[in-house]
């Protein structure tokens, strides 16, 4: 059975179990979702987060998305992953990215899940620009996401 | 970082004026560092008559013949024309210009729409906007005879893009507005047309990137078959000494038709480029 593969950038706020029924609709094959949601937190690089625009790259972004799911669905046995991104400007408390993937069986749909973050994190262009207290500034990315995502590479996992 | 700031003699006029120089005389701008990035730029006019000179003009019945035919190469004659006329303007090299009549019956008009496009230093909403008046004279002039009556007006800039002002659209309550384009996917639409055919790259900059050059899209021109990804940069580091450093950073991505690629990447006529700083999404 294919893999169904949802992807959406978008300002507006996502719904996590709409997308869980959305999953799980007239079948009753899925075994195991994973759903893992990314909130908008008050403290970065630099405390007093007052709120952060997301930029993308339309048309790039999404077929990034895209492609990582396809990736995911290729190394472990999925029934579907599904990919929101928020963009535009969001504050501390936000809900900003949501990955839910359904698998007949949990270890499955465990791990396509964290390749699909780790993956986002490093080739899924998004920008982070962060409105503080004392001032404006683009995030820089972290060693620490780019490690995450070259331990799928090295089989370690 | 702006173009204006890069002019070795400030001579420009205090309150903004482009044309007019700190002495209060006229001038040309000087656009020889401005970027050459892909331009358009749409302006429309109406013109009113009388229901029986709009009915004449639709039904093909005019003793002058096919007026809306005669009024549309007028226009876009006119566009090329420009620089003959505004003192102060530009000659541009135009590489689209489109003239449209529209009669509209219910409110007794013909609504005129025009489109100016090049990839070029300075902005084309001149052209649109004598394409258009020019065409509205020509209307009046072919009806005359039969309507004394006929009134020229809102003739108007509806939307400019590209150059360092990115995009700006009239806002429907007609009151202007600056519109962010970061996000606005009709600016890569634009970038598509306006690359077809020709021998350029289109180059998108980024988040940081964008800011730190005060640039988000320019054309750059191919004198080869094909460049490196790496040559494209050399090239906007050549026509922009003041964007070394920011396109020099070891961590900048980069894209050719929205892949991800390394500066070994070959790219030809027509390819979308990007560079950007390392993706920071989640």
């Amino acid at each position: 059975m294919s893999c169904q593969i949802h992807i959406s950038v978008q300002e507006a706020e996502f719904d996590l179990s709409a997308v869980n029924r959305a999953i799980s609709a007239d079948r009753t094959d899925i075994g195991a979702i994973v759903t893992f949601s990314g909130l908008v937190r008050d403290f970065n690089e630099k405390p007093d987060v007052l709120a952060l625009t997301l930029e993308h790259y339309p048309g790039m972004t999404e077929q990034a998305l895209e492609e990582i799911a396809q990736e995911a669905a290729e190394r472990w046995p999925l029934q579907a992953v599904h990919v929101i991104h928020r963009v535009g400007r969001l504050t501390p408390g936000d809900p900003i990215v949501l990955v839910a993937v359904a698998s007949a069986h949990r270890q499955a749909a465990f791990d396509g899940c964290n390749f699909v973050m780790d993956f986002l994190k490093t080739r899924a262009p998004f920008w982070k620009k962060e409105n503080t207290r004392h001032g404006d500034y683009w995030v820089s990315e972290r060693s620490s996401d780019a490690a995450a995502a070259r331990r799928w590479k090295e089989g370690d996992v | 970082m702006t173009q204006r700031a890069n002019n070795p003699v400030s001579d420009l006029h205090p309150e903004g004026f482009t044309h007019i120089d700190a002495k209060g005389e006229a001038s040309m701008v000087d656009v020889t560092e401005k970027a050459v990035t892909a331009r358009e730029a749409v302006a429309e006019a109406y013109v009113e008559m009388q229901p029986e000179t709009l009915r004449m003009i639709v039904s093909g019945e005019h003793k002058k013949g096919d007026v809306l035919a005669v009024a549309r190469i007028a226009g876009i004659q006119a566009a090329k024309k420009t620089a003959d006329l505004i003192p102060l303007c530009h000659p541009l090299m135009l590489t689209k210009v489109k003239v449209e009549l529209t009669p509209e019956l219910e409110n007794n008009r013909i609504r005129i729409e025009t489109l100016c496009k090049l990839a070029g230093q300075t902005g084309v909403e001149m052209e649109a906007l004598t394409a258009a008046s020019v065409a509205a004279l020509t209307l009046y002039d072919m009806c005359k005879a039969v309507d004394k009556t006929m009134v020229i007006s809102g003739t108007k800039v509806l939307e400019k893009k590209g150059g360092k002002s990115g995009h700006w659209q009239m806002a429907s309550d007609s009151a202007s507005v600056q519109q962010d384009v970061s996000q606005a996917e009709v600016s890569l639409q634009a970038t598509n047309e306006a690359t077809q055919g020709s021998s350029v790259v289109d180059v998108r900059f980024f988040a940081g990137l964008r800011e730190a050059l005060g640039c988000e899209q320019i054309s750059v021109p191919l004198d080869s078959d094909s460049l490196t990804l790496a040559e494209v940069k050399e090239l906007l580091i050549t026509s922009h000494a003041d964007w070394a450093e920011a396109l020099s950073a070891k961590n900048l991505l980069m894209s050719v038709n929205q892949q991800m690629a390394k500066a070994s990447a070959e790219v030809k006529a027509g390819d979308e480029v990007a560079f950007f700083p390392p993706v920071t999404g989640g």
